[in-house]
């Protein structure tokens, strides 16, 4: 092979590198116009307020009000409630993989918590609606087994993975001589990693919690499934224990049926730009501190 | 390269042979094809569809097209000329009777099926019927506990169908009328998940299509608006127009049809057509 047709290739894939990177980044623009077209109609006959405040999501009733604050708020509640289950299980699952657990133990664990991941949300949502739901709603005293916290329990589950694997990685990444000289000044091997090396991997355990976080609030199958959709606004503590509406389950439930150019059309293309701000701010922040200090991207 | 080229101009070139042959052919059949539109009812839009479906299994040269747009569009439409089939879920106002006699439209008016839906409760509930009202302020959100009908102490859960829904939209027509749903409803995405929930919990109530009723859950019987006698939801009834909770679903046409229009409607009415309307959960017309 000549040196010409040597450079000629190596030019060629180097072009068809940088534009799969460009693609990349042009899909996303893409998804992000087009949406923006057809959740914009909505507001020509409906205000920014009575959109995002009002208090009811009733699409097919006349008139039709396009309050979205129940679905937002549904959705806050059921991805907070995952992130209070997922949050503390999945950090001290990480801290066990990379500190404590014998080397032997250390890769089946951590495949088998990936393997959380390799499990489709129809399954979660089946066992969270037939088997998990009823038993819940039996020992709490509930008067219906699709609420709230169900899908947080669920979604926790499968947030889990995220969490795990992201931390893990930080918390590997605290160099080797920080736990020597913990161990040194006389600490134990607690108080190293409660006061040493979960600090020191403290932006990782950030951007794991907001990955895992972007994953729970875009979720959308188990929450349809368990979650009951009830367009109410959720009250106080008691709200997780009623059934909820998400953003998510609105569109699954609704587009299919919903006729093409209409406001209710239109109005739930402006729940998914809603979905796609929030899931884009979590995963640019989560990206920003991770960078920042240099925690996953040095593995 | 040159014969490559030549390939490659010959194939294009047969492709839009092969379309401009078949787009031809398409038209000239369509033309050949007696067209029927068929619109109107979204209740009536999944029965027209699968009635289609199974009519050009026996008639394959007739062409159907079918859409909703609801009653009242279907009817403005077979007024204009722009619909062969009116399908309407509620009978022609006297209003729209006037436009079809100032059109020179002569409607003829067809029941192809009924719409009852019963009210279920958990088997376990003492209640044995409730009338339209209250069934209306349950769903309302305006009664939240079974005490207040005479029933045990314990709070209602409504289980309702997702607002996409046609049986959703019946039911409103027909019990809450002007009135909104509760919020706390539960939205279900079937008539199947109703049953399930309903069967598992024992303060719900909800409401199925007829057709779907299973030996899972309770009906309650339902007195009529104004009062009387509760009545049992049952296809007898449904069909006798006693039961409340139903309606008459309506095929409207211009003048007694004749040819393909006339086979289509006769179908619909008969054996092959009521078999459709009962495997969707509706109740058939007696022959």
């Amino acid at each position: 092979m000549t040196r010409r047709t040597m450079r000629v290739r190596e030019w060629l894939i180097e072009r068809i590198i940088h534009l799969a990177g460009i693609l990349a980044i042009a899909f996303v623009v893409l998804i992000f116009a087009f949406l923006l077209r057809d959740a914009l109609p909505v507001f020509r006959q409906n205000s920014v307020g009575d959109l995002l405040a009002g208090r009811y999501w009733r699409p097919t009733s006349t008139p039709a009000s396009f309050g979205m604050l129940p679905l937002l708020l549904g959705s806050v509640y059921v991805t907070l409630g995952a992130l209070i289950i997922s949050l503390p299980l999945g950090l001290a699952c990480a801290v066990f993989i990379s500190e404590v657990a014998p080397t032997r133990v250390r890769e089946p664990l951590k495949s088998l918590v990936e393997l959380l991941a390799a499990i489709p949300s129809v399954v979660y949502g089946f066992l969270g609606l037939l088997m998990v739901g009823p038993w819940l709603a039996n020992v709490l005293h509930l008067p219906i087994g699709q609420f709230a916290a169900l899908g947080s329990l669920l979604l926790a589950f499968m947030a889990i993975p995220t969490i795990v694997s992201v931390s893990e990685d930080a918390i590997r990444a605290v160099p080797q001589a920080l736990r020597h000289n913990s161990l040194a000044l006389g600490a134990t091997r607690w108080q190293t990693i409660v006061k040493v090396v979960v600090p020191a991997a403290r932006s990782g355990i950030i951007a794991a919690s907001l990955l895992g976080l972007g994953r729970a609030i875009g979720e959308t199958m188990t929450v349809l499934m368990v979650t009951g959709n009830a367009a109410v606004i959720p009250q106080a503590f008691a709200g997780f224990l009623r059934p909820v509406r998400t953003m998510t389950a609105t569109i699954a439930a609704e587009m299919g049926e919903t006729a093409y150019q209409t406001p209710h059309y239109h109005a739930l293309f402006t729940v998914g730009l809603i979905l796609f701000l929030i899931t884009f701010a979590t995963n640019s922040i989560a990206d920003v501190v991770v960078r920042r200090a240099g925690g996953v991207n040095a593995q | 390269m040159s014969t490559k080229i030549a390939i490659a101009i010959s194939i294009s070139l047969a492709l839009a042979a092969a379309l401009v042959t078949a787009g031809a052919g398409c038209s000239r059949e369509s033309e050949a094809a007696a067209t029927i539109r068929q619109l109107g009812s979204t209740t009536l839009l999944p029965l027209a569809e699968q009635w289609r479906e199974a009519f050009n299994h026996e008639y394959p040269n007739v062409e159907i097209a079918v859409s909703g747009g609801g009653s009242g569009t279907g009817i403005k439409a077979l007024l204009a000329g722009g619909a062969e089939i009116a399908n309407s879920s509620r009978p022609m106002k006297d209003e729209e009777r006037a436009q079809a006699q100032a059109a020179g439209v002569s409607p003829v008016e067809y029941v192809v099926a009924h719409d009852g839906l019963a009210v279920i409760v958990h088997p376990a509930n003492p209640l044995d019927e409730l009338s339209v009202e209250q069934i209306a302020a349950i769903f309302a959100g305006e009664v939240n506990n079974w005490n207040e009908l005479g029933g045990p102490d314990s709070e209602i859960v409504i289980i309702n169908r997702d607002s996409s829904s046609g049986t959703w939209q019946a039911f409103k027509d027909l019990v809450l009328k002007s009135r909104e749903y509760a919020v706390e409803a539960l939205a279900m995405p079937a008539n199947q998940a109703v049953l399930d929930s309903v069967s598992r919990y024992q303060g719900t109530i909800g409401y199925v299509g007829l057709g779907y009723l299973n030996e899972s859950v309770k009906t309650l019987n339902v007195i009529p608006p104004g009062g009387g006698v509760a009545v049992e939801p049952t296809v007898a009834n449904v069909q006798r127009g006693t039961y409340p909770i139903s309606r008459a679903l309506y095929c409207y046409t211009d003048g007694e049809p004749s040819g393909e229009l006339g086979d289509y409607i006769q179908w619909i009415k008969g054996p092959g057509g009521q078999a459709i309307v009962a495997e969707l959960g509706y109740v058939p017309v007696p022959e």
